[in-house]
């Protein structure tokens, strides 16, 4: 990793640098809510000023300019008594500025299955590396946790992250293309007083989270707790509606569709993003469905998240963000769900 | 002054011209690229089920592709669905593929119209196999319920192809009612030419019939089974499997020797899309066969 | 399908409609783009509003409205008996719609109320399917055209006709949207059927439900919710039963 800083004005030239030559989508507020309080959403944006990048987090991940919510996957086209099936990989080169540690870390966690796992998708493939990241240190909200699942730190899976140094920021520099786009503007070497600045702002951002959640072990607890009552109690507030899977930057679950064009000639196959959450996800033909109840699709999505299947078998893919607590409507949220039955199973135990 | 990012585009890259070989899960390929295959024959077997004779029509992807006993594909009817289908053929056979597909969705109402001659794709082949090699040498007992016996086809032309190589061979196959009963026109040929041992029963008897009646565990008692020196493959309903698996395992056949096949709704056949986990296990890629012990650590697999 | 050897054959349909706005009608008349290749999947039969032909050798009957006049119960039934499949198009016809809202006040009242002194004969409001067998829904006000060409190619090619089970909530945060309760109103998107795109929440306006519960609906949950987000319980029972879509299976 190579190491610079950068004045904030000469930053906001490098990003407009980049927005002219590049589609270029950053953190904009979209609303706001009932409360006053800003809503974020990644949008494309024209200008440097257009951004907000002094956002808290964005109510969505990144995760929709890897995994779209839908895709085509391969199209037919009919002729005569045969068809034929074109697939295309294409995806035009973007930028995306203002990525939060936890949005980073959650596509590290994609690329585990998409890209090293088995059967490496194209798909993703193609968007990943036709996408140019600039990633951005943030002080933790009030219900952050990825401190506790170690993701608030980024190691690699970015061009280029930026530490906020109060005038200037802290560069990280981790792909060739940022090294000679930072080229165009003046960045000087950090001295020893930038580098003290910024472990600085590391320690002080670590010292600033307010919400724990213990992971550790959770892998073999949720195991143990598979029959807990615990699954009940949150199943009944679910409304199974999927927001906590669409606003996650790594649920990745989805299904396959086809449908024919009005004018039959041509059809498509779509990857559509689903959730575990939904009524239908664990349903066989003939209608037999694998988890009927609410309880068994709620536990479901939190057995994956914190136990982990095959490429992160054993490790959490949470990242910490709580999207999917703030968007939950019913209230359920990973701190209060975990800390309930960390709780229950100490209940059990004979008092000593 | 230049910040153009260059594109990087992967369809311009070999493996992106080259058809997909499904049996290296770990190199970039057209993952949704299909085998265009031809419908050479029909078989009507039961009401519900149908036997599809599929033939890939390119020759180099036909050469690509080869599969093992309990290795499933993905049957696509282009703009109707994909579905997973156990392959129910020899293995040794490299002209073409049987596919004994019931009739129960959207996918498969189609295909169930379809005349000879129709042109579907298939992806494959997907997820792991049963030991055969291991098993040569030993009694190899097939047990199968209902559509269960598509699945065990496989192994069994296996075992008959090298009938020497492996003792006794039996298949128990029991269904609801005698209609429903699969390949029943090649029962004959299993007894008398490949030397296999066939019992069957139905739950429910019509008026021709005139073999047994009850559940399938009654057959038990019609056989003797060597534990120390038999392998076992079941297929069925997950009860039946539950029950099946019990018995044997009071008999002594270590865990280890009982193998399974799932069943469960895959959407893309490679470890993605999580439809078809059971517990924390990907039925597509860690299965669909699995030995008794494997699923008895498996959260929610009976 | 030709490639699977099976021919497709246009279906001859009838549209016509009852009580209601006749928006689902204008909407299958809608969207240009694909208005032609649609209009050549079928065989128009009878269809007041797109064509001046009149004939009854229809396979597929469109029934559009609910039911408010005797009259209307007689012309019905004769139109279930020519049809083969009888379709209810759009949340009066599934549903009773909003026309439903009618039947919490006696028929006095109402004829008084809306016509004075010029009085016509009505009837407590009915939904298609608690008059005649009903062989398929497409909810909706107005009913998606999307939704609409889909079955139809599948009625055309002879396949299964699939609906969402999933609530509209996954389709309104696919959208980006903020959510209709973050921004202080009520939305149904958590326990109404998904398929229209979440086209009220995409413009701030929480969904009514016209689309009928999504499969496992929470009840429950969602009145927790709604009180939870301080509205009153009236006001929440008021908005379930907008459209008799949710009331209907309330009540169930």
């Amino acid at each position: 990793m190579i190491y610079k800083v950068i004045t904030k004005s000469e930053f906001k030239k490098f990003i407009n640098g980049l927005i002219k030559e590049n589609q270029t989508f950053g953190p904009r507020q979209v609303d706001e809510d009932i409360n006053g309080k800003p809503i974020y959403q990644f949008r494309e944006v024209h200008s440097f000023d257009e951004m907000d990048l002094d956002y808290t987090v964005t109510y969505s991940s990144v995760k929709n300019f890897f995994l779209p919510f839908r895709e085509i996957l391969s199209r037919y086209t009919f002729q005569g008594d045969d068809w034929e099936q074109s697939l295309e990989y294409r995806v035009n080169p973007r930028v995306i500025v203002g990525l939060r540690p936890c949005d980073i870390n959650g596509l590290a966690i994609l690329d585990k299955i998409f890209i090293k796992g088995a059967f490496p998708s194209p798909y993703y493939l193609a968007r990943r590396n036709n996408t140019f990241l600039i990633g951005m240190d943030h002080e933790p909200l009030e219900d952050c946790f990825c401190e506790s699942l170690n993701h608030h730190v980024v190691r690699h899976g970015f061009n280029l992250f930026c530490s906020d140094l109060g005038d200037r920021y802290y560069l990280s520099i981790d792909s060739s293309k940022a090294f000679n786009f930072l080229k165009n503007v003046e960045t000087t070497e950090p001295t020893k007083k930038d580098n003290e600045k910024f472990i600085a702002r590391k320690n002080f951002i670590e010292r600033s989270f307010k919400t724990r959640v213990e992971v550790t072990g959770l892998p073999s607890f949720l195991d143990i707790e598979f029959k807990s009552p615990i699954w009940k109690k949150w199943g009944d507030k679910c409304l199974n509606c999927g927001t906590c899977a669409m606003v996650c930057p790594t649920c990745y679950c989805y299904g396959i569709e086809e449908s024919i064009d009005v004018s039959l000639k041509t059809s498509r196959k779509e990857r559509f993003q689903y959730s575990c959450n939904i009524v239908d996800f664990a349903e066989v033909a003939g209608g037999h469905n694998f988890r009927p109840l609410r309880e068994d699709r709620l536990k479901y999505r939190f057995y994956h998240h914190y136990r982990g299947f095959a490429e992160n078998a054993e490790e959490p893919i949470c990242v910490g963000c709580n999207r999917c607590g703030r968007a939950c409507l019913a209230g359920i949220n990973p701190r209060d769900v975990i800390n309930d039955l960390r709780l229950e199973s100490k209940d059990e135990l004979p008092a000593t | 002054m230049n910040y153009r990012l260059l594109k990087q585009d992967i369809n311009l890259k070999p493996f992106m011209t080259m058809p997909p070989q499904f049996n290296r899960k770990t190199i970039v390929m057209r993952t949704d690229k299909v085998y265009k295959c031809e419908i050479i024959n029909i078989v009507e077997l039961t009401g519900l089920e149908k036997l599809f004779h599929l033939k890939i029509l390119d020759p180099v992807e036909r050469e690509i592709f080869s599969f093992r006993p309990g290795q499933f594909i993905m049957l696509e009817v282009p703009g109707f669905g994909e579905v997973p289908i156990s392959v129910s053929s020899s293995s040794n056979n490299r002209e073409f593929i049987e596919l004994c597909i019931r009739k129960s969705g959207r996918t498969t109402n189609m295909l169930h119209r379809a005349k000879k001659g129709a042109k579907v794709g298939i992806r494959g082949p997907f997820g792991t196999s049963f030991p055969m090699e291991e098993m040569a040498g030993n009694n190899v007992l097939l047990i199968a319920g209902g559509l269960g016996l598509a699945p065990l086809r496989a192994p069994l032309y296996w075992v008959i192809e090298r009938r020497d190589e492996y003792r006794d061979v039996a298949v128990l196959y029991g269904t609801k009612e005698p209609e429903q009963m699969l390949f029943t026109y090649q029962y004959e040929e299993w007894e008398k030419v490949n030397h296999v041992k066939l019992l069957t029963i139905v739950e429910k008897a019509d008026k021709d019939w005139k073999g047994r009646t009850g559940l399938i565990t009654e057959l038990f008692e019609e056989i003797n089974i060597d534990p120390d020196n038999t392998y076992v493959i079941v297929c069925g309903p997950p009860v039946m499997f539950k029950f099946v698996c019990n018995h044997l395992d009071s008999l002594g056949i270590p865990m280890n020797r009982m193998f399974v096949s799932l069943e469960r709704r895959m959407h893309c056949g490679m470890g993605k899309c999580c439809r078809c986990m059971v517990g924390s296990t990907f039925t597509c890629v860690d299965g669909p066969v699995f030995d008794y012990w494997s699923v008895l650590n498996l959260q929610e697999a009976i | 399908m030709k490639y699977l050897g099976i021919e497709t054959e246009k279906v001859r349909i009838g549209v016509f409609d009852f009580t209601g706005c006749e928006g689902c009608e204008l909407q299958l008349a809608n969207k240009e783009g694909t208005l032609v290749s649609f209009l050549d999947l079928l065989e128009v039969v009878n269809f007041r509003e797109i064509s001046s032909e009149r004939g009854d050798n229809y396979d597929v009957a469109l029934v559009e409205g609910a039911i408010s006049r005797d009259n209307e119960i007689e012309r019905l039934k004769q139109i279930r008996e020519k049809a083969k499949v009888l379709v209810a198009i759009g949340s009066c016809a599934c549903f009773g719609g909003v026309n439903y809202l009618k039947n919490r006040f006696s028929m006095e009242n109402v004829v008084n109320e809306v016509y004075g002194e010029h009085k016509v004969e009505t009837r407590r409001v009915q939904s298609i399917g608690e008059v005649v067998k009903v062989d398929l829904e497409i909810p909706g006000c107005p009913v998606s055209k999307e939704e609409v060409e889909r079955i139809v190619v599948d009625l055309v090619t002879g396949a299964d006709i699939k609906f969402p089970k999933y609530p509209v909530c996954i389709e309104c945060r696919q959208k980006l949207n903020t959510c209709v309760f973050d921004l202080g109103k009520i939305c149904l998107g958590p326990i109404t059927r998904a398929g229209c795109g979440a086209v009220c929440p995409s413009s701030k306006v929480g969904c009514l439900g016209c689309r009928g519960p999504a499969e496992d609906a929470n009840y429950d949950s969602f009145r927790q919710i709604a009180l939870d987000h301080g509205f009153t319980a009236p006001r929440i029972e008021e908005k379930l039963k907008f459209f008799n879509a949710l009331g209907a299976a309330l009540q169930k």
